[in-house]
């Protein structure tokens, strides 16, 4: 069940450098939403532009949801200066969601604003012990986790200010050899480029591997046929034989297998 | 008050959703009461499936988007299979829209649909998509083609045929008469402008197909011109289509000569406001002591 919400802003803050978090009211899509699934965002009630702008759920419990977002565009500028108490519409939840493999030890990869379907993830696991959470960006201005390696909390920073030094796909070398991995499942969220470093590295060593997708949007509900991905397998979706070679991200997705995905530079 | 009649078919209302904006009524259910329409248009169906056109296919522009979908769809016999039970249910005027490329196409593809059994009440044909590339586009743009066309599917059904046009063409009402003399009930008009957008930093086009439909309300003043234009030169009835986005721009459209409108981009936004623009165009009747939808259609005031 898809619903359309007036939420109210709970609280909106700047948590690091340029990104923000916002809590929202939810009745209904808070009770539904499952970690990896997404809202359709109005950022105003008298919103100009054409398409709405869909925004992964970082946290949710019974009666609120989470974003995180960086301030970047059109939407997200006018969200930054979202007040408590001003009311937002918003659609959901919408997508399909991470299936967590409780027989494997899983490896969490977030990098810049890509962290909030895995931060969502990270909280809905229970054995946190048998959990190893990568947290990516540039530096260390736009980190608002503790790196924390007895807790299995790897953060790090392009330039070395923070963390180890590097990319995640650096990050995630420096902990694991390639056999380490071989017997675990990694989950990846991220800019475009580093999905597909990682996506392919996953691909030519035989990890199992899920990576959640974005890309432009307009209705979130498989209306427009405009979010679409190329896939490499041609796999059939139950129900909708036209969509075997190019899947909705809104629908099909965001979360995809990485062998199914043929790029992730959307 | 906002019942019309086209045909023997009353349309409760004059809102009805544009083909390619609403899928085929079943995705946006949850968040919309589907009873409330006018008219579902369902999105275009063609002979055999269609995947579309590789991503990019959608950009955002100045108070509008570009599309470039390339008409993905399930194809007749599969649309007649899975989609036809769920619109069967609908308690409101489904309309199937049809797509080809080639006029045995459109035949064929009415032919299945004729078979099945659909209660729909008329099929609009899109002889104006501007995002495929084996023609279609083709027929809207010749006044002969469309009269054919409009001939070959007129004497294959008895439902309400419905002739869409391109707004891509010199002289939309030349169109228009084609479909008429060719034996359709009505026309709709606009489909989207052929539009493009570039990226200026990786100086490529926003869509994989360089160019595609321009939709939204920056195409409204377009798309009321073309209305204007078809109601002074034709006798039946114009659906109007166009970046309408509120109750105000519906009445517009009424005044200019349309007689139902379908919203189309606007319901990525909001897939509910149906829910209260008939109430809305309701209250502008009374305050305008208008009893009845036809005495507003094409009642605009103009020295033309």
């Amino acid at each position: 069940m898809i619903f359309n919400e007036i939420c109210e802003i709970i609280y909106n803050k700047e948590i690091a450098k340029n990104i923000f978090e916002a809590k929202l009211s939810s009745d209904k899509i808070s009770k539904s939403t499952k970690s990896g699934q997404f809202i359709n965002i109005l950022p105003s009630i008298n919103f100009e532009n054409a398409m709405r702008r869909p925004m992964s759920i970082s946290y949710q419990d019974s009666e609120s949801i989470n974003i995180i977002y960086k301030s970047i565009g059109d939407g997200t500028r006018i969200m930054k200066k979202w007040r408590k108490g001003e009311k937002i519409d918003i659609i959901g939840p919408l997508g399909n969601h991470w299936e967590i493999n409780p027989n494997k030890e899983l490896v969490l990869l977030g990098g810049g604003v890509g962290i909030a379907p895995i931060l969502n993830l990270y909280n809905e696991i229970e054995d946190k012990a048998k959990t190893k959470l990568f947290i990516g960006a540039r530096d260390k201005d736009e980190h608002f986790l503790k790196h924390d390696e007895t807790n299995n909390i790897y953060l790090s920073t392009d330039d070395g200010s923070y963390g180890i030094k590097g990319n995640l796909f650096d990050a995630l070398k420096k902990i694991f050899s390639i056999k380490d991995l071989q017997d675990k499942v990694m989950y990846v969220c991220g800019p475009p480029i580093m999905m597909e470093v990682v996506s392919k590295f996953a691909l030519d060593n035989n990890i199992e591997c899920y990576l959640a997708l974005e890309t432009i949007m307009a209705c979130g509900i498989g209306i427009c046929q405009g979010c679409t991905l190329e896939t490499n397998n041609n796999f059939k979706v139950k129900d909708y034989s036209y969509r075997s070679k190019y899947k909705l991200v809104c629908m099909d997705g965001p979360i995809f297998n990485a062998k199914d995905v043929k790029t992730c530079l959307l | 008050m906002l019942a019309l009649k086209i045909k023997d078919i009353v349309f409760k209302n004059p809102i009805m959703v544009a083909s390619g904006t609403f899928g085929y009524g079943n995705e946006a259910s949850d968040l919309v009461d589907l009873s409330k329409f006018g008219g579902i248009i369902t999105k275009s169906v063609t002979r055999y499936s269609r995947e579309g056109n590789p991503p990019p296919r959608i950009c955002e522009v100045a108070s509008g988007m570009l599309n470039s979908i390339g008409l993905a769809n399930l194809g007749v016999e599969d649309y007649v299979q899975k989609k036809i039970p769920f619109l069967n249910k609908i308690d409101s005027n489904v309309v199937i829209n049809i797509a080809g490329t080639k006029i045995e196409d459109y035949i064929e593809t009415l032919e299945i649909l004729e078979g099945a059994s659909g209660n729909h009440v008329a099929y609009e044909i899109n002889i104006s998509c501007p995002n495929i590339n084996e023609g279609g586009l083709e027929f809207g743009v010749s006044s002969k083609l469309t009269k054919s066309l409009t001939k070959e599917l007129r004497s294959r059904t008895d439902k309400i045929l419905i002739m869409k046009l391109s707004p891509n063409v010199t002289s939309i009402s030349e169109i228009g008469q084609a479909a008429q003399e060719g034996g359709a009930d009505a026309v709709s008009a606009i489909n989207t402008l052929v539009g493009m957008a570039i990226d200026i930093n990786s100086k490529k086009p926003k869509l994989s197909t360089n160019m595609g439909g321009l939709s939204g309300p920056c195409i409204k003043p377009v798309a009321l011109a073309n209305i204007f234009n078809l109601y002074k030169s034709l006798d039946i009835p114009i659906i109007g289509i166009g970046g309408i986005s509120n109750d105000k721009d519906v009445i517009e459209f009424l005044l200019a000569g349309a007689s139902l409108v379908q919203l189309g981009t606007i319901n990525y936004k909001y897939p509910n406001l149906v829910d209260s623009i008939p109430q809305a165009i309701k209250d502008y009747f009374k305050l305008n002591s208008i009893s009845d939808i036809n005495e507003i259609i094409g009642a605009l005031k103009s020295d033309d």
